[in-house]
């Protein structure tokens, strides 16, 4: 292998084919113009850009970031002779449906290739990700005058999106957003507020801006009801020319990671000439948004595997070819070295690394997966079975990802020893870019609240009832693969217990005593974020169970699953069972401690 | 002046998977091996890309091998293509058989030009294009490149390497040789294999691979051509090259010509 290879193709291919079969969608009318040899072709296209292109460049765009200067931002120039290779791969649209420009390619097998992309070069891919959410939000509820003007030039690439919604004062707490919207009467509302973190907010790719803006139309009620989409470009058409539509750039934010990517400050109408048109309707900003957020959050999953992915490929090279030390049974001082991949300890990490990047691309591709179905599957109850799983499995995929993610990251570096810290070497880079997965787009924290809070406890747990039923189907299948029986058995219990744990929870929250019902809400995710990948591991275990079996050319790769499989399982799961204990006994020494007493 | 121009593209193995020996020495170990286009062919197919963008055509490629083959066929078909032609044949082939095929091919398409891989990245004979001009008598170049760098900004605009002279009958070729470069012209038809440094092949974008679904692919059945199918070169046995031992240390001359004499048998 000439460079780091960003991911295991034989784990990806393992996952879209022998886990969750996605050449069976092309069954499905709305996949009808694919088979396995679409997939696979754009699978390789996005192979080879992702090696080929986006990661040779990776270092140098990390090392130099983009520039404010004038009050424009400029990107490193590697990202302007990448961009146009990333938009002509046909990534933007590439799932939306053909009368908009789309190809109608399943999510699942969509996300696989941008794991590669982003594996290659995180800051490079962002732009058009953005641009795809922005673009769907127009899609959806824009009307056809936004479509026909921005929607259809941002599924080209031809402009960029951005989603502008947080303030200095209103980051996680949407509700207290404070830019105003004054109506007008040529239809169009003027605009006045400041907007930050927004990433992609300015740059020198493409022609033109739009920003998905949230703002209050005067009057509006207050909190989170209140609320208007408005979509907002940097440059407004005005009689068949594009004219600065008052969106300032006021400042630049110094990042540790994603440092190709900027994020600036954005000042909207200093000049009270800042044009909006709302999308949608008026008050519903925040219910439109969601439906990007929500999709966000999963491409936020896919950044942290791809993230941990090819800084596990990378220590995993290096702990091949990094001869230190002697095995502990024979110290002889004249035998030559062993590389470090000889030693248990290192092998525990790189387990670690693997069980959590290999679970991860299963959950990513799973919810893709799920979000396929939950779209285009044939039967109604087939797409409300998928649509709660996916509905569940959101904050999961959002946050897996991110958490462990960055401590298979921290093994990364960890396995580099004194290289691995210093800035010679790589993966301290990803460790910092893939800090920023646990805090944007929701953090943690609200994941754990919106899981616990809503997700698992809506319509009386029918996503959860729907989630047991998957860890029993693949129990009965691990059983009939011959796996060993103790792992089936520990992940139906943990299955049982976050379901039992879940109503004594709700029941507290239905007392009244939110805060109760509540305050262990990250170790209620941490825990189904546990249960869920232990289930995936199984099904994986299962696969791999039969594939022993029947296929002696891949005994290795059949076998390095079974051996992450039984790491999760077993040393990991057992976790579940102390987080669930907090959960339930209500431990409160952060419940009861003061602001004063720190 | 339109051009037709038929290139070859073959199925190989993807080099960077760990490619390994059978352990009975009859062939690879297939399992968890990607296969890819030829890079070679893909050059040749990104050449006769750009030559039908500035003077018009067509292009046609082609291949030999089993019913996967048509996925190499599809990729240059998603690059731009226009349509294909699968020589359906399992078992084994040398160039010789290749050749043969390919001539009949020729004879039936009658396209301008034939561009291929100069050589392909499995078994590295380099043999197939030179044959192929010999039966058809035709001109041949082979090792096509160009003078600018890949990083030029001629390779930036996706400019051509090869260039067609005014009339459309002759074809300015600036071949790799030992030590540089040289420049020759061949009057068309010809056949030119080309090399690593003419162009940076583009990948096959999700709407070209769309649209190449819809593109004709043509099957025919080798043992319709005419060719006598028997291969005159037979692959006996693979192996792996012997591990290098590691060196050793002498003490003296004498101990040194003792190892030379009675171990490497080389004085």
């Amino acid at each position: 292998m000439a460079g780091n290879p960003l991911l295991s193709d034989r784990d990806v291919d393992f996952v879209l084919h022998d886990l969750l079969d996605v050449g069976s969608l092309c069954r499905l009318p709305h996949f009808r113009d694919h088979s396995r040899e679409t997939f696979e072709l754009y699978l390789r296209s996005a192979r080879r850009l992702a090696r080929e292109v986006l990661y040779p460049s990776y270092r140098a765009v990390d090392e130099a970031p983009a520039r404010l200067q004038g009050g424009a931002v400029t990107v490193h120039p590697a990202l302007r002779e990448i961009y146009p290779q990333l938009v002509a791969l046909g990534t933007i649209a590439a799932p939306r449906p053909a009368e908009v420009g789309g190809q109608q390619l399943p999510h699942v097998v969509a996300a696989a290739a941008d794991l590669y992309l982003m594996a290659g070069n995180l800051s490079a891919t962002s732009f058009l990700g953005l641009t795809a959410g922005a673009g769907h939000l127009l899609e959806s509820f824009g009307t056809e005058e936004l479509r026909r003007t921005y929607m259809a030039r941002m599924y080209s690439g031809e402009w960029s999106g951005t989603m502008a919604l947080t303030e200095p004062q209103a980051g996680s707490s949407l509700g207290d957003v404070r830019t105003r919207a004054r109506p007008t009467p040529a239809g169009h509302h003027l605009l006045d507020g400041a907007k930050i973190f927004i990433s992609g907010g300015d740059q020198d790719l493409t022609g033109n801006i739009v920003h998905l803006v949230l703002a209050r139309i005067e009057g509006a009620p207050p909190g989170v009801k209140g609320i208007s989409l408005f979509c907002v470009p940097k440059l407004r058409p005005e009689a068949g020319r594009l004219v600065p539509n008052d969106v300032k750039v006021s400042g630049l934010i110094h990042k540790i990671g994603w440092r190709g990517f900027p994020s600036v400050v954005l000042s909207l109408g200093e000049e009270g000439d800042c044009r909006g048109w709302l999308v949608g309707q008026a008050h519903q900003g925040l219910a439109h948004m969601f439906q990007m957020m929500n999709e966000a959050r999963i491409m936020v999953g896919c950044h942290g595997v791809a993230t941990a992915a090819v800084a596990y490929q990378e220590s995993l090279e290096y702990a091949r070819t990094r001869p230190q030390g002697r095995p502990l049974a024979s110290r002889d001082a004249t035998r030559p070295q062993v590389p470090i991949v000889a030693h248990a300890d290192v092998r525990r990490m790189l387990l670690r690394q693997k069980a959590i990047v290999e679970g991860g691309v299963a959950l990513v591709l799973t919810v893709a997966h799920q979000a396929d179905l939950a779209g285009h599957a044939e039967a109604p109850e087939a797409r409300a079975r998928a649509q709660r799983l996916l509905d569940l499995l959101t904050p999961v995929a959002k946050s897996f990802p991110a958490e462990w993610g960055f401590e298979s990251n921290a093994l990364a570096v960890q396995i580099h020893g004194g290289y691995g810290y210093s800035s010679e070497y790589l993966p301290e880079a990803w460790l910092r870019d893939q800090k920023l997965n646990s805090i944007h787009e929701g953090t943690t924290g609200i994941q754990g609240l919106d899981l616990l809070g809503r997700r698992a406890v809506a319509d009386q747990g029918a996503g959860l009832r729907t989630l047991l039923e998957e860890i029993g189907s693949a129990a009965a299948q691990a059983r009939q693969a011959g796996v060993d029986p103790a792992w089936p058995a520990a992940v139906e219990r943990a299955g049982a217990a976050l379901a039992e744990t879940t109503m004594a929870l709700a029941k507290k929250g239905l007392s009244g005593d939110a805060e109760g019902m509540l305050l262990h809400s990250t170790d209620y995710l941490r825990a189904a974020c546990i249960l869920v990948v232990s289930w995936l591991w199984l099904k994986q275990a299962a696969v791999a169970q039969a594939g022993l079996a029947r296929d002696a050319a891949s005994r290795p790769f059949h076998e390095g699953k079974l051996c992450a499989a039984q790491y999760f399982i077993c040393t990991e799961l057992p976790d579940l069972e102390r987080l669930l204990r907090l959960c339930r006994d209500g431990e409160d020494s952060y419940g009861r401690m003061r602001e004063e007493w720190f | 002046m339109p051009l037709k121009i038929l290139v070859t593209v073959k199925r190989v193995e993807d080099p960077e998977s760990k490619i390994k020996v059978k352990p009975d020495g009859t062939g690879i170990v297939t399992d968890g091996v990607n296969y890819k286009m030829n890079p070679f062919d893909e050059i040749g197919v990104e050449e006769a890309l750009r030559l039908k963008e500035k003077h018009g055509g067509e292009v046609v490629v082609a291949s030999i091998g089993g019913d996967k083959s048509i996925t190499e066929i599809r990729s240059a078909l998603a690059m731009g293509a226009d349509r294909g032609v699968l020589l359906k044949h399992e078992g084994a082939l040398d160039p010789l058989l290749v050749s043969a095929l390919f001539q009949k091919l020729t004879e039936q398409e009658k396209p301008d030009l034939v561009l291929l891989g100069k050589q392909s990245i499995d078994d590295d004979q380099n043999q197939t294009g030179q044959i192929l001009a010999e039966r058809l008598a035709w001109a041949q170049a082979t090792f096509a490149s160009k003078k600018e760098s890949l990083e030029s900004e001629a390779e930036q605009k996706k400019q051509p390497g090869l260039v067609l002279s005014a009339d459309g009958k002759k074809m300015q070729v600036v071949r790799e040789v030992d030590g540089g470069v040289e420049t020759l012209e061949v009057s068309l038809p010809a056949v030119v294999t080309v090399d690593l440094r003419l162009n940076k092949p583009r990948f096959a974008s999700l709407p070209g691979i769309m649209k190449a679904k819809k593109k004709e692919v043509k099957e025919i059945a080798t043992a319709s051509l005419g060719v006598e199918l028997q291969p005159k070169v037979v692959v006996k046995k693979l192996f792996e090259p012997p591990k290098r031992a590691g060196g050793a240390k002498v003490a003296d001359v004498p101990e040194l010509w003792k190892k030379l004499h009675e171990e490497a048998k080389v004085v």
